[in-house]
């Protein structure tokens, strides 16, 4: 009884190894995250320098 | 007085400063160059000295921006620079990727 309990157990276990790779490919949610912080920062630069041709128009 | 005489002075030549910046782009003497600074087209050494003075003014606002907004002085310049060209009014120049100098 017990073997089977330790085979069935690990049979169990091979089978969930696969699984558990399919969580490597997590790039793409770091490249989204990237292109947000640049999209956020270009917003802001963009914000900045309109400020800045306003304030010092002598200088463009 | 003489706090007054110096106002004056930096208020006069900050303007004659202006002119001159909007008189060399419109002579074509300088143009707008795609890192967010003015080029010498053509010119001698008061073109430059316009074109340094105007360029050190601008970068110490650039590298402001730059803290301010947490990034680079090299993203501030590009945007800048894309700014500037798109801001240009027909006939004055700006500089292509290539180094060359183009009529918009």
């Amino acid at each position: 009884m017990r073997k089977y309990t330790a085979i069935v157990g690990l049979l169990l276990l091979s089978a969930c190894t696969p699984r558990v790779e399919i969580m490597v490919p997590d790039k793409p949610i770091t490249v989204n995250l990237n292109v947000k912080v640049d999209h956020e920062i270009r917003v802001r630069v963009d914000r900045e320098l309109e400020q800045l041709f306003e304030q010092d128009k002598d200088l463009f | 007085m003489r706090w007054l005489i110096i106002m004056f002075a930096a208020v006069l030549s900050v303007s004659a400063w202006a002119l001159d910046l909007q008189q060399a782009k419109q002579q074509g003497l300088v143009g707008e160059q795609l890192n967010g600074l003015v080029g010498v087209v053509r010119g001698g050494g008061e073109v430059t000295a316009v074109a340094n003075d105007i360029n050190r003014k601008r970068l110490s606002s650039y590298q402001d921006i730059a803290q301010r907004t947490g990034t680079s002085l090299t993203v501030v310049q590009s945007r800048a620079g894309q700014y500037n060209i798109e801001r240009t009014q027909a006939g004055d120049y700006i500089q292509l990727a290539d180094g060359s100098w183009r009529k918009k």
